[in-house]
């Protein structure tokens, strides 16, 4: 459905081009939700503007539904409006001079649809979104949630073949943001629509899609399942940008039946190489997520094991947010809340060697 | 399937080729036409005049002789003085109605922008009819009461400073009180919240804050005051002070025409505006470290002045009495009188509208105010539109040049008045166009003269406009030219409007361009008035002044209320 192929994209820096972009491929099947996920500056934005047209690339392909929309090469671009994209924008993009229906009818003019056609659709579109009520309401009279709704209805007005968000949800408070995720996945999931969706917020790229594309530094690091990339990263980068973790320096001392013995600063630890590619000697980072970490241990687990001095410990609610000094190191657990939480006190840790990702150290 | 480039030429590529096209031939041959003609012995419409021999002996000629020297001393020291006392009227005017609870604050501001409608030439006329020798009001009556002769005079280099000061007034006004508005009141409240009292906040943040805004208005004023014309004409002429302006004028409007001498006073006007307007870029430039305007509703704090508010309302009542009171009082009095004199009981029961009968009756006078009515409205439609263009090309797309679109916009502002009338009517000259003698030339004359100051108004506003507004039309598969009609323009309506507005009046009422371009058939309002002024025609003039205002509020309601209802509609409170 889309497909990416060496895509470049440099601005002029102060002095010097800065390369947004530096080279990157992929390919969305169609219907699926994919987020590109990275910190501020990675590129996804830009990547997400080349497939919408706002911007020129420097260098690569863009395939849309069968349709080459930028080739650098062979010097084809297709302006924005001739991409039938829809795009949801950060700052939501209301035209604050119309109301809400002429805000999202006004996406089918100039395509030859009369005016009651157009009125007709719109409506739909609120519909889907909820807000019919509110069709003739002057748009910038609207809450946050509700511009937002009026967005997403204008870009899907005019039947695109693919959906693009740009971080639409930043500007929305946190309970509005979790409601407005689970309301756009419906949409998509309804509608069936190909998305691309850029965010920075990992808890909103794990609830929201079908696939993650981490990027760093105008790359893709790696790209997975929600699940699978959360549970099994394959790069350290990504395992401390989404969600937190802990990451501890060693090298292999061993391999034995896909486990790999790790010597560390907190010993020997036995882990798993979601890589499969480090040998014996390698220089490793091994990664244990806080809420893998457990007090309870039991006499048969002798191994990862890892006794700490308790220094600090927050009530959340659920759960207890701690942290152990184990020699130099310090250790962030998620721990039960019935857990003994004295300061000083001493505490033996535990993981099993399945929450112990080995990967290569960067 | 369409190439690549078949898809590239739309109605954007379209518009921005049309651009650039109005640029060059607008801008960049004006500033040709005057480095050519000062480097040239022979006259525009001359043989010669076209050919590639080149001479510096007009600058010889100029630079050379004592009076050049003499006018540039006049013409700086005249500048300075009325940019000063401007600058003083017009800070303690902002101040006072922006900032503080001064009473009637909204009143005396109306009425100071209001004065924007009088044309500078009856300001002119007017405080000539209120302090000259022997006529003048003041003079008359302390000759009656006193039997003093002549305290003051108006013909006279502070004469002359005092009435380009208040005139001047209003546009500062605009500039500082824009300024003071802007300020975040939060930065204040920090600064209070310290502890510090109204003044040190005042004197530590507040003033700092407004350092750019004040520089950037001083020199504009400046600008202005170095550039302005009908003061000289009037005053200065009789009181023997030439400046660069009258000048030119004379030196074009004699004859012979003395092309080459004029075309280098041209220089040296254009050299010191080109000085000025560098300074001011780099103040400018340095400003938006200061921004101050967030985008973020805020209002302003005022500073209570507890009893001392009737004390600035006073002050600010007089000035603004000075400033638009005079000129329109005059102008009414006189139009009501069967012959000219001092106020009386004789004199109120004469008055009439005979006047008035009279203008009508005359077709010498109706036509160029139809001229002016047409004017006016055509040339700031069309400049908004052009500005519109310029500013969008700039700020909202990635386009390579996009800067000198910004810089060719902006450069007019450089070349004053009185040279930009000389340069258009040495063009046509030359150029086999029969527009000499038509409103055309004067209309196109004030396409160069308005864009820059049209241009400021407008790349302000889009600058407020978020770049998502522009990309969500884009992406909605929407044309280009439908996007720029129905999305930007709204969005704009702001700048648009004011830009308008003031582009309309001042084309309306503009002078010097339309005095150096007037022929029989395409005089303007503001022309008639100095032809009347030349003939002595005091009542007639002060009649037909009264009618021009009428005209000008008429037209600035009915654009109002077209304007009214269109744009973002405001959210009731």
């Amino acid at each position: 459905m889309i497909e990416v192929a060496g895509l470049r994209k440099s601005f002029a820096g102060s002095g010097q081009a800065v390369a947004a972009v530096a080279g990157i491929d992929f390919a969305i099947k169609a219907g699926e939700m994919v987020t590109l996920l990275g910190p501020s500056g990675c590129g996804k934005t830009t990547t997400l503007r080349c497939l919408a047209g706002l911007e020129h690339p420097d260098d690569g392909r863009i395939v849309i539904g069968g349709q080459t929309m930028a080739d650098a090469a062979a010097g084809t671009f297709v302006p924005p409006q001739r991409r039938n994209l829809g795009m949801v924008f950060q700052s939501y993009a209301i035209w604050p001079h119309m109301s809400v229906l002429e805000n999202v009818a006004y996406a089918l003019e100039g395509r030859g649809i009369r005016k009651a056609e157009r009125a007709k659709r719109a409506m739909e579109a609120l519909a889907l979104v909820q807000l019919s009520a509110l069709a003739e309401r002057p748009a910038p009279w609207l809450s946050g949630g509700q511009q937002q709704r009026v967005a997403i209805a204008h870009a899907m007005v005019g039947r695109p073949q693919a959906l693009l968000f740009d971080e639409p949800l930043s500007n929305l408070d946190a309970k509005l943001r979790i409601e407005m995720r689970n309301e756009l996945r419906r949409i998509q999931r309804e509608t069936g629509l190909t998305a691309i969706y850029v965010t920075h917020d990992q808890a909103e790229a794990l609830a929201i899609s079908d696939e993650i594309i981490v990027m760093k530094d105008g790359r893709i690091v790696e790209r997975g399942r929600p699940v699978d990339i959360y549970r099994r990263p394959r790069h350290v980068f990504t395992a401390e940008f989404l969600g937190s973790t802990n990451l501890v320096a060693g090298t292999v001392a061993g391999v034995d039946a896909g486990r790999l013995a790790v010597t560390t600063a907190l010993g020997r630890i036995l882990g798993i190489d979601p890589t499969g590619t480090l040998a014996k000697g390698a220089k490793v980072m091994v990664s244990i997520r806080p809420e893998d970490l457990s007090t309870q241990t039991s006499a048969a687990d002798t191994i990862n094991r890892f006794e700490g001095r308790m220094i600090f410990a927050a009530f959340a609610g659920a759960t207890v947010e701690a942290e152990l000094h184990c020699g130099e190191t310090r250790i962030a657990c998620l721990l039960d809340r019935d857990a003994d939480l004295t300061p000083g006190r001493t505490a033996t840790l535990w993981a099993k060697p399945e929450a112990c990702l080995v990967l290569p150290a960067e | 399937m369409q190439t690549a480039a078949a898809r590239r030429f739309g109605w954007k590529e379209a518009a921005l080729a049309l651009l650039v096209a109005v640029l060059a031939y607008q801008v960049v041959v004006p500033f040709a036409m005057i480095i050519w003609t000062s480097l040239k012995q022979a006259r525009p419409g001359e043989e010669d005049f076209l050919s590639l021999s080149f001479t510096l002996a007009n600058y010889a000629r100029a630079y050379g002789g004592a009076a050049f020297w003499r006018i540039s001393g006049n013409t700086l020291s005249f500048a300075l003085a009325a940019t000063l006392i401007a600058f003083v009227i017009g800070a303690f005017m902002a101040f006072v109605l922006a900032r503080t609870n001064t009473p009637l604050a909204g009143f005396i501001g109306a009425m100071l922008i209001g004065r924007i409608v009088i044309p500078g030439i009856l300001i002119a006329i007017s405080w000539i009819l209120v302090a000259s020798p022997n006529i003048g009001l003041i003079n008359q009556m302390t000759l009656r009461l006193a039997g003093l002769r002549n305290p003051v005079n108006i013909y006279s280099f502070w004469g002359m400073v005092f009435v380009q000061a208040l005139e001047l007034v209003p546009l500062t006004y605009l500039l500082l009180g824009a300024a003071f508005k802007a300020m975040d009141p939060r930065l204040e409240e920090a600064s209070a919240m310290t502890g510090a009292g109204n003044w040190r906040t005042l004197r530590r943040i507040s003033l700092p804050l407004a350092l750019p805004a004040v520089a950037a208005a001083l020199l504009l004023l400046f600008l202005t005051t170095i550039e302005t014309f009908e003061v000289p004409l009037l005053m200065g002429t009789r009181a023997g002070i030439r400046v660069y302006t009258t000048e030119i004028f004379y030196d074009t409007s004699r004859t012979p025409i003395d092309w080459g001498l004029s075309s280098t006073y041209a220089m040296a006007l254009l050299a010191v505006a080109i000085v000025l307007l560098f300074v001011y870029f780099r103040l400018i430039g340095h400003g938006e470290r200061y921004q101050t305007i967030t985008g973020k509703d805020f209002r302003p704090r005022r500073i209570d002045l507890g009893p001392w508010r009737y004390l600035t309302c006073a002050l600010a009542l007089i000035l603004v009495f000075l400033i638009t009171g005079v000129p329109f009082l005059m102008m009414l009095y006189a139009s009501l009188l069967p012959f000219y004199q001092v106020p009386s009981a004789a004199a109120f029961t004469s008055m009439s509208f005979d006047n008035y009968l009279t203008l009508f009756h005359n077709s010498k006078t109706v036509a160029p105010m139809i001229n002016s009515t047409i004017l006016g409205p055509a040339v700031a439609t069309t400049v908004v539109l052009i500005v519109a263009l310029i500013s969008y090309f700039v700020q909202k797309t990635r386009l390579r040049g996009r800067r000198l679109l910004d810089f060719l916009g902006f450069a007019p502002i450089a070349i004053p008045s009185v040279v930009l009338g000389a340069t258009f009517f040495w063009f046509y000259l030359i150029v086999p166009l029969p527009i000499i003698g038509t409103l055309t030339i004067i209309g196109l004359a004030y396409l160069t003269k308005y864009m820059p100051v049209a241009l400021r108004f407008v790349s302000a506003s889009m600058m407020q406009i978020h770049a998502e507004l522009d990309e969500a039309a884009q992406v909605a598969g929407v044309s280009w030219g439908r996007n720029f009609f129905k999305i930007m323009l709204p969005l704009l309506k702001p700048g648009l409007l004011a830009a308008w507005f003031w582009v309309m009046v001042h084309a309306y009422r503009e002078l010097t361009i339309a005095l150096m371009l007037a022929r029989s058939q395409n005089r303007t309002a503001a022309v008639v008035i100095f032809d009347l002024w030349e003939e002595g025609s005091f009542l007639l003039l002060g009649a037909f002044a009264v009618l021009m205002f009428m005209v000008l509020t008429a037209l600035c309601a009915v654009a109002h209320s077209i304007s009214a209802r269109f744009g973002v509609q405001e959210q009731p409170a």
